[in-house]
């Protein structure tokens, strides 16, 4: 089994710009340890290949960078796959699940309760995983802008929480949120 | 007030395992081996919050999950036989720790990012297991610096101040504590406010006088010109102490507006660099110009306001109730309507304001960027696209101080109206009493007359809403800044640093600007006193970062680096810098002269000093030629001189200084060859005289370097001299050999 990064064959020549990654040139297959791996037409094989979005706010599944680490622990990206849907299901399927490892967000629903106290803000909310409280510093540094209409919450621990869309919370939790969260 | 999540079991047990597992279980996976830690995390690999332990044994790791019912799954155990590495790898809002077997980094567990600081530790101290080092179980066990040891609260930043345990006062009473040093002239405004109160009070009186004993009953005409010099008497003291209480607060309020202003600027430079990367300019800038403004209005409004109102509701009030007390009851009947009104109202309109002052922020940002990058979005043809992105930041400022206006001249008129109705129920009520004899005419026009000077302050109170709200939200992003916690704090007892010899280490340094995404990896390096030394690497390989190590504008997350054996740590910032002279590729350059420029760092310096410094930069040739040569006043950031110009007056400017040690971060590359070549012979002979570290891309300026280092992915991959690492035929040589040949096809 060659290393991450090391070519099966003859060396390939040099690429300039990036990699498109498409079903007929990519194979992207579970392998050792249950790791990612994709091997590459007229390029290499790649093991313990992990996924990342390009665009995370505007497409989840589109412009997917296909990354590894070479024989040095440098980060490199292999390619990127334009549109995953282009791919059969189990490769598709491999690559969603690998990015659901890479990210993990709280996607915030309704906000139940916002209270100000020692320049803290304390949040009651709801996320796909439940009802959960959590605290960030009352500084504008602390929640960013996500997207043209949604925010990201950095909790004082690091964790993060995201209001994809202010618009779509119902408007009393809008007004609890935006009455402290003004910027 | 609910808590945030806190767990009420350790998360870190050294030499057992946690009570939840079954010791049966724990037997099963590892046998006998004695588990030498166990550390809780709150997810399993796939990202499901469950209760999670890693078990360590001397010989192996193991995870068991638990789930909501109490079922558990094991996982591994993983032998640390043939575990090559073992890191910690951040993904986004969780990070896991992997071990590196037969050349693959495979998940042993996954945490929330809330985890970090103690799994970063576990990873180091597991490193050093494989590599037969002792456990420190100090490191292990210590408590996290995110969280309150007393309280539990997450705190602010790592090792600040708990907010709650060291708990602070309002934005009201903090802004009111900043007039303290001003009580003096605070209490004079009260004294002539209480004293214009008492004159405003004497009107009516003499009123009822005129009318009951004068007008009406046709007798004492002789009053009438006494009772009316009284009158213009009080009125004229009256105008002088509403000038000198006006003199009185426009001087308090601007003064504190400037201390104000000069304590956020103090603050703005004692934070660190580290503070920008996360602060725009623009909405800084915001607070310090317009946000401050606010205390001013205060402080008006509290002199000549809001204090001088209460004063005379409480006077009128007395009055009133001792000249009429069933009048007077009536006409506090709106009362609470208005309470009720204005506490609704202030929850609204807080938010308003609030909004309302980020709009002035974000506008500020939006020209902040346009006019520093003016010459970007004319070469780009972006004007039409800035002019539309600017009329967005105008938009949204219009539309949020419209909404601010219309909510305040909504309430306002509605307030005047609900006190409206005590008027009318007094016209009913006391006409009534006058027509059946009880009340004199005189005694109901006093009455009113000061009924209308009753009204007058109320109304005027429910205004004081609109200043208030906007005085704390403006309080709350001013105190913002000045509760910000610099990064970096200089020692309660730092080394005296009089001279330095100028020699420089760093011992086992890991640094990340993300702590937990180390961009220095273990890095360690000495550097002797009066050495050259050239930093070489590919973008993105931690060059520039090491150099801000040693300037000390970031502190190392582990290990030291020392200046002449000294932790920079243990020595004042302003000491050590003094030392220290840095060179930026992109150099900065002020609005001020060329020769201040140049002085900058040693505004003593004799013109001689600075000639000299701009020969040995190869500046002083073209600063010579300009018509009024070093009085040359510059523009913004050094506009009207040239990127090459712009860098040798900043390398003249790090000359000047003459320090000990001499940092040029890529500092010749935006100079034509000739005169890179000029400089670089001014800086062989005065590095003969300092220690001279030099980032360069340019390998050809590296040459002569007394030591080169190659850093490669934040580490330092070679070092030697040039000759030396030619020889080795590592990266250094391939970087050489690859320049030599661009530099061959251009001369092609």
């Amino acid at each position: 089994m060659p290393s991450p990064g090391q070519s099966q064959g003859a060396s390939a020549p040099p690429r300039v710009g990036v990699q498109w990654l498409t079903p007929d040139s990519t194979n992207i297959f579970e392998g050792t340890f249950s790791l990612l791996h994709c091997a590459v037409k007229g390029d290499t094989l790649y093991r313990g290949v992990y996924a990342v979005r390009l665009f995370p706010v505007r497409w989840h599944d589109r412009f997917i960078s296909l990354r590894h680490f070479d024989e040095n622990a440098t980060d490199v990206q292999i390619g990127v796959i334009e549109n995953l849907a282009d791919f059969p299901e189990g490769p598709r399927e491999l690559i969603r699940s690998n990015l659901s490892k890479y990210y993990h967000q709280q996607v915030v629903k309704r906000v139940y309760a916002v209270e100000c106290e020692f320049g803290l803000l304390f949040f009651d909310v709801e996320t796909q995983r439940g009802r959960e409280q959590f605290v960030i510093p009352w500084q504008t540094d602390r929640v960013q802008d996500y997207g043209k209409n949604g925010k990201v919450l950095i909790e004082s621990l690091g964790n993060h929480y995201i209001i994809p869309d202010l618009a779509a919370l119902p408007p009393a939790d809008n007004r609890r949120f935006t009455n402290y969260i003004y910027w | 007030m609910f808590a945030p999540r806190e767990r009420d079991f350790p998360r870190m047990i050294v030499g057992d395992i946690p009570p939840s597992l079954n010791r049966d279980a724990v037997r099963l996976a590892v046998g006998d081996e004695r588990v030498i830690f166990s550390i809780f995390s709150d997810l399993t690999v796939d990202g499901r919050p469950h209760d999670v332990w890693l078990l360590v044994t001397e010989r192996r790791a193991v995870v068991f999950e638990r789930d909501p019912r109490g079922e558990t799954a094991v996982r591994g155990p993983h032998a640390f036989e043939g575990v090559e590495d073992v890191r910690t790898f951040q993904t986004v809002g969780s990070a896991f720790l992997q071990f590196k077997i037969r050349g693959l980094y495979i998940d042993i567990v996954r945490y929330s990012n809330a985890r970090r600081d103690e799994f970063n530790r576990v990873a180091a101290q597991l490193l050093g297991m494989l590599k037969g080092e002792d456990l420190d179980l100090g490191a292990l066990s210590r408590p996290s610096d995110s969280i309150c040891p007393d309280c539990g609260l997450p705190l602010t930043t790592r090792g600040s101040a708990c907010p709650r345990c060291t708990a602070k006062q309002g934005v009201f009473w903090r802004s009111v504590g900043l007039m303290s040093p001003y009580r003096g002239f605070l209490f004079l405004l009260l004294g002539l406010m209480i004293l214009g109160v008492g004159l405003d009070l004497v009107p009516p009186r003499l009123q009822k006088l005129l009318v009951d004993r004068v007008l009406v009953p046709r007798e004492n005409m002789d009053w009438l010109p006494w009772i009316l010099l009284v009158m213009l008497g009080v009125a004229t003291v009256r105008g002088i102490f509403g000038i000198l209480t006006g003199y009185v607060s426009a001087h308090v309020g601007t003064r504190i507006t400037r201390e104000l202003r000069e304590r956020l600027q103090r603050k703005l430079l004692q934070l660190g660099v580290d503070y920008y990367d996360r602060h725009s300019a623009g909405n800084l800038m915001s607070r310090v110009l317009y946000d401050v403004d606010f205390f001013q209005q205060f402080v008006a409004q509290v002199a000549q306001g809001f204090l001088l109102n209460v004063i005379l509701v409480l006077g009128i009030g007395i009055i009133l109730f001792t000249m009429q007390p069933l009048l007077a009851t009536l006409i506090l009947l709106p009362i609470p309507l208005v309470v009720v009104g204005t506490m609704l109202f202030w929850r609204y309109i807080l938010t308003q304001q609030r909004r309302t002052q980020d709009s002035r922020a974000r506008m500020s940002r939006s020209l902040v960027g346009l006019l520093s990058g003016i010459r970007l979005v004319k070469a780009f043809g972006q004007s039409r696209h800035e002019e539309q992105r600017f009329s967005q930041s105008a938009a949204y400022m219009q539309q949020s101080q419209r909404s601010l206006q219309i909510s305040y001249r909504f309430y306002n008129p509605i307030m005047a109206y609900v006190f409206g109705f005590g008027g009318l129920i007094v016209w009913y009520s006391g006409g009534r009493q006058v027509l059946g004899g009880n009340l004199t005419l005189g005694t109901l026009m006093a009455f009113f007359a000061y009924l209308a000077m009753f009204y007058g302050p109320i109304t005027m109170m429910t205004q004081f809403t609109e200043w208030l709200t906007g005085f704390v939200a403006a309080g709350q992003r001013v105190f913002e800044i000045l509760d910000a916690v610099p990064s970096l704090s200089d020692p309660d007892d730092p080394r005296p640093l009089p001279e330095l010899r100028g020699g420089i280490e760093l011992r086992n340094v890991t640094f990340g600007y993300d702590p937990y995404n180390p961009v220095l990896k273990n890095v360690s390096m000495k550097i002797e006193p009066g050495q050259s030394v050239g930093i070489v690497g590919k973008s993105g390989s931690g060059k520039t970062t090491l150099i801000n190590l040693i300037c000390r504008f970031y502190d190392v997350q582990r290990g030291e680096v020392l200046i002449d054996g000294v932790n920079v740590k243990d020595i004042a910032q302003d000491d050590l810098r003094r030392h220290i002279a840095l060179v930026l590729q992109d150099p900065f350059l002020f609005r001020s002269t060329i020769a201040a420029n140049i002085a900058y760092g040693r505004p003593e310096a004799d013109e001689r000093g600075i000639i000299d410094a701009a020969r040995a930069a190869n500046a002083h040739d073209f600063i010579a030629k300009r018509p009024i040569a070093y009085d040359t006043m510059l523009g913004d950031g050094g506009s009207g001189l040239s990127g090459g110009e712009r860098q040798r007056v900043s390398i003249a400017r790090a000359l000047l200084c003459r320090p000990r040690v001499l940092i040029l971060d890529e500092a010749t590359s935006s100079v034509d060859t000739e005169s890179e070549m000029e400089i670089q012979k001014a800086l062989n002979v005065l590095g003969k005289e300092r220690t001279t570290i030099a980032v360069a891309h340019r390998l050809s300026t590296l040459k002569n370097a007394d030591v080169i280092y190659v850093i490669d992915n934040g580490k330092i991959a070679e070092n030697g001299s040039h000759e030396e690492l030619m020889e080795h035929n590592g990266i250094y040589a391939k970087l050489v050999r690859i320049q030599t040949e661009l530099t061959r096809l251009e001369l092609d």
